[in-house]
């Protein structure tokens, strides 16, 4: 499910702070980046990354597959959207055992300890968007200049 | 949300399975593909398609951004997954109206009409995968042999 925020106030930077996630991306060795939009819509600037494992992985279920940030808006009220997506990831059912899996890809997940999780990059990857749209704003980050919309 | 299906004792052509659905994504002219990924994971085959939009869209909330699809499995027993993105859809509230769309976005969703919305999309491509799978597979294709998650 993606995660969406919207900034007020802040006087950010959004060029610096696009190019700050895009570093983060690949510094990632576990991703490949095969796009970047850029560009105005209705006036509004817009730039988006996608970026999306670059090899076959160790186990399917749950590992990360693709990430997606998008910054659109201006220095003063705008929005980022942050998507990962996980391979079958709505195949993971917690148990008492760890994971149940079904179907044909259900060993797979014996074999994900050390894969890049969807769910793991994403919290570190938020927590590091944190760090920058700090250092990219001009004014004080306080959260109630920030709003977060997941449905 | 993805949609996944198993197939079971269908007797299904995976790689031309897998074949079909690339043209697909090829020939969807706001589409590129931009990453193929072949090979097995202990010991199962694995192939996994992703295609992304090629240009700045007209509008922002719904547009396709980008689409994935896998196949994992053998003939028998074998499973499907079909992703596809949108940004800022989850701010897309339904109201009386039409659309409400919060944020510095706002005025993006009027211009929406000719997008490549990732819903409606995504329904096409369902449908055409299901009369893909029945072309390519041996047995008969019947609701019992299929599971969606």
């Amino acid at each position: 499910m993606p995660f969406v925020r919207r900034y007020k106030d802040l006087s950010t930077n959004l060029g610096g702070l696009y190019t700050d996630i895009v570093r983060e991306l690949q510094q990632e060795k576990d991703l490949e980046i095969v796009k970047e939009t850029n560009g105005v819509i209705n006036d509004v600037g817009f730039r988006s990354v996608t970026a999306i494992r670059a090899t076959v992985p160790r186990a399917v279920t749950g590992t990360l597959r693709e990430v997606s940030v998008t910054v659109a808006g201006e220095p003063d009220d705008w929005i980022l959207e942050l998507h990962t997506g996980a391979w079958f990831g709505n195949m993971v059912l917690p148990g008492a055992g760890g994971f149940l899996i079904a179907g044909p890809v259900g060993i797979a997940a014996a074999a994900g300890t050390t894969t890049l999780l969807a769910v793991t990059y994403g919290r570190k990857l938020k927590n590091r968007i944190k760090e920058l749209v700090k250092k990219h704003s001009g004014k004080k980050y306080t959260e109630e200049k920030v709003e977060t919309f997941i449905s | 949300m993805p949609t996944v299906k198993r197939y079971k004792d269908l007797n299904t052509d995976l790689e031309a399975v897998y074949h079909d659905i690339k043209y697909e994504l090829q020939t969807g002219k706001e589409l590129n593909v931009v990453k193929e990924q072949d090979g097995t994971v202990n010991g199962v085959p694995f192939k996994s398609i992703f295609a992304v939009r090629e240009s700045v869209p007209k509008a922002l909330t719904g547009t396709l951004r980008e689409v994935t699809v896998t196949i994992t499995g053998v003939a028998d027993d074998w499973l499907l997954e079909v992703h596809t993105g949108a940004w800022f859809n989850n701010m897309i509230t339904p109201a009386t109206g039409g659309l409400i769309v919060a944020g510095p976005l706002g005025g993006l969703a009027a211009s929406g009409t000719a997008a490549v919305y990732a819903v409606k999309f995504e329904r096409d491509l369902k449908n055409r995968i299901k009369e893909i799978v029945k072309k390519r597979s041996k047995n008969p294709y019947t609701e019992d042999k299929v599971e969606t998650f």
